[in-house]
């Protein structure tokens, strides 16, 4: 399933460098993202996987290096103006707006880039064919959700603007682990019909690896190891720090 | 308001007289450890330089006995009403009678707003306290652009008031332009310190926010006091124009309004016309403020008082969204403060202090942040409230000091906390968002 190495990927981070103050997150990243592609990136708390994310967004900017997407220089560009680049982000923490309510929360994904009334239309039907739950809850303020709805509400949201690349910050986090195998099927299921390119920065490694078709592992700001999810789960080192890590202590 | 009388009473909640008496023993005991020093004993500078003390025990009793006595009745009240702090269920007939009031709650005020100067023609004195009501409630309007919608808590709101004032006053009395044209002026000028404000605060929130507007107020008035040889400082501008009727002006002489139609001349004429041209300027912001709130820009005020990093994430512009309900609310503010100056005929910088963005904001706060219906109740509450207890004196700020103390207990998101929302999709309506708690699973 590796993608061709000749294409050029779809988002190619280069030597990016960030940092807040004087704390430097990220020491020089490089990461490539093939359209079509489920790209995992795990690691401990505090490796940087966030910041990359944000970074891509750009918030905070990149110091050094270069991201690229589609094609174009992107390093330096707005971060309200990477949004109508169709890329599409579900930050951490799922961050949706509690006093509004989840038509608006969707409609809100949507005003970021300009689109019709059909296309909107068609934006909701995928959605909610993704989230039956959602229309169920339509009228419903976005706080009265449960964690696992307001999690299905973020990924709507992000789904709104349709973008190319969506890239999903710990969807797991905090969700009972049926719930969270729900959000995973949704995304390969994203994935499969649509061919729509997902970026996943999780702590749930062995989820994460499974879903993904490669994967990236972080530690402290650099990328320590790469490979496709099923080689990366053989690993040694990545089942003892990440799988096996709660029994050493 | 009435639907919460109607609650059961919740099983849960400990109830009975043992429970209300102890409470109030406790509440009693902080009372005279609280009092005992503040009131039982008194101290002063003696005749020599020495202190003399006396007790004052009998009135540290009624305290405490007021404080007891105060604790049942507040828990007898409680539990009467039911608990606060839960969305309990409203019974159906009671919630249909609800949304049949707040369906025609809106339009019968409105009606009764247009018929008041029919209505009290003669009553000189409703007519002016319906002109200062309905002034706060456009300020009221302004302001909920920014604190309600926006969520951007702004202490200086006085300062387009002022500066709206200013610009009417300076215009008309240097240059004679119109109140027509000053007023789009007045509202551009105001709009633009609103951007010159926001400018720097772009990226504080809360309580830091909070400060810098409020010095930002103090700033304008301390301006327009120093400023003599423009603003005439703290003499302030007198012999402001009155505002014409499309040029035609409302006086008694031969070309003024009366003559014209050929009724005799009466004063009251100017004040039928200032009401409806203030409860056209405040149905005007009303309008505007309902628009922007079903376009995207709308939408973005409110999602950036919800959550401002998602908003990024969702690639919207930050910067200008706030910009923009600066410069909106600070607009409405200009508009009307031009109005005030040309209905007082004399500014001063007296008239733009902290108190007066205090009770815009308490407008805001007790009508239910965004709520536009919940802003003119409120507005009205206070401003007539303060006129009706004029009587009580002294006493008027404490009994608005309870009441207000009392409506934040009891709607704490104030008299209208409920949200309408702005998008609707054609096959929904499961469950109403009333009836459901809010959930953090």
């Amino acid at each position: 399933m590796s993608a061709a190495q000749a294409t050029t990927p779809l988002l190619a981070v280069r030597g990016v460098r960030a940092a807040y103050g004087k704390i430097e997150a990220l020491k020089g990243v490089d990461v490539e993202i093939n359209a079509g592609e489920i790209v995992a990136l795990i690691g401990a708390n505090g490796a940087g996987k966030s910041t990359l994310m944000m970074t891509i967004f750009g918030r905070p900017r990149a110091r050094a290096g270069t991201i690229e997407y589609d094609g174009h220089d992107i390093t330096g560009v707005p971060t309200h103006e990477i949004a109508r680049l169709r890329i599409a982000q579900s930050p951490e923490g799922r961050r949706i707006f509690p006093r509004m309510s989840v038509a608006e929360n969707l409609q809100m994904g949507a005003d970021a880039t300009e689109c019709t009334e059909a296309e909107r239309e068609a934006g909701l039907d995928r959605v909610f064919a993704l989230f039956p739950r959602l229309k169920e809850r339509v009228a419903q303020r976005g706080g009265t959700l449960s964690g696992g709805e307001q999690q299905m509400l973020a990924i709507g949201r992000a789904l709104m603007s349709r973008p190319r690349l969506l890239m999903l910050d710990e969807p797991s986090l905090g969700l009972a682990p049926l719930i969270a195998r729900q959000i995973f099927d949704a995304i390969r299921t994203l994935n499969r019909q649509d061919g729509l390119t997902v970026l996943i920065v999780e702590q749930n490694a062995n989820h994460a690896l499974k879903l993904a078709h490669r994967g990236y592992v972080m530690v402290n700001g650099l990328i320590t190891l790469a490979g496709t999810g099923a080689e990366l789960l053989q690993r040694p080192e990545i089942r003892a720090a990440y799988l096996e890590g709660g029994r050493r202590g | 308001m009435s639907a919460t009388s109607a609650r059961p009473s919740h099983a849960a909640q400990p109830s009975g007289g043992a429970f209300i008496l102890k409470k109030a023993l406790i509440s009693a005991l902080v009372a005279l450890v609280l009092f005992s020093l503040m009131i039982g004993v008194r101290t002063e500078a003696g005749p020599q330089g020495g202190l003399i003390y006396w007790t004052r025990f009998g009135d540290l009793a009624a305290l405490v006995a007021t404080v007891f006595g105060g604790s049942i009745i507040v828990e007898l009240l409680r539990q009467w009403w039911g608990p606060i702090d839960k969305d309990s269920l409203v019974p159906k007939p009671v919630q249909s009678a609800m949304s049949f009031a707040g369906r025609w709650l809106a339009p019968a005020l409105l009606v009764f707003a247009f018929l008041v100067p029919v209505i009290f023609y003669d009553q000189r004195y409703i007519l002016d306290l319906s002109i200062l009501v309905l002034t706060y409630v456009m300020l009221g309007w302004g302001l909920n652009v920014v604190v309600g919608l926006a969520g951007l808590l702004d202490l200086g709101y006085v300062a387009f008031y002022a500066v709206g004032a200013y610009s009417y006053a300076l215009l008309a009395t240097n240059f004679g332009l119109s109140f027509w044209v000053c007023l789009p002026l007045a509202g551009i000028l105001a709009a633009f310190w609103g951007v010159l404000l926001g400018f720097p605060v772009l990226r504080l929130r809360g309580d830091y926010l909070a400060i810098v507007t409020l010095a930002f107020g103090e700033i304008i008035r301390l301006v327009i006091i120093n400023w003599q040889s423009l603003t005439g400082g703290p003499n302030g501008v007198s012999g402001i124009p009155r505002p014409t009727m499309f040029g035609i002006p409302l006086d008694n002489s031969d070309s003024g309004l009366a003559a014209r139609l050929g009724i005799e001349f009466s004063p009251t004429h100017r004040l039928v016309f200032l009401f409806y041209l203030i409860l056209a300027m405040a149905l005007l912001t009303n309008w505007v403020t309902i628009r922007l709130r079903r376009l995207p820009i709308g939408r973005a005020w409110e999602a950036l008082r919800e959550d401002e990093v998602a908003c990024r994430a969702l690639g919207i512009n930050t910067t200008t969204t706030k910009l923009t309900a600066f410069a909106t609310g600070a607009m409405f503010g200009g508009f009307a403060g031009a109005f005030f100056a040309t209905r007082q005929g004399f500014i001063s910088p007296e008239s733009f202090t902290f108190q007066e963005s205090a009770l815009v904001l308490a407008i805001v706060v007790l009508g239910g942040m965004g709520s536009q219906l919940g802003v003119a109740l409120a507005a009205l509450t206070m401003i007539g409230g303060f006129e009706l207890f004029r009587g009580l004196d002294q006493y008027r700020m404490l009994v608005f000091g309870i009441a207000m103390v009392l409506l934040m207990i009891w709607r704490p998101r104030g008299l209208i906390g409920h949200r309408a929302p702005t998008v609707f999709l054609e096959r929904n309506q499961a469950i109403s968002s009333d009836l459901v708690k809010e959930g953090h699973g």
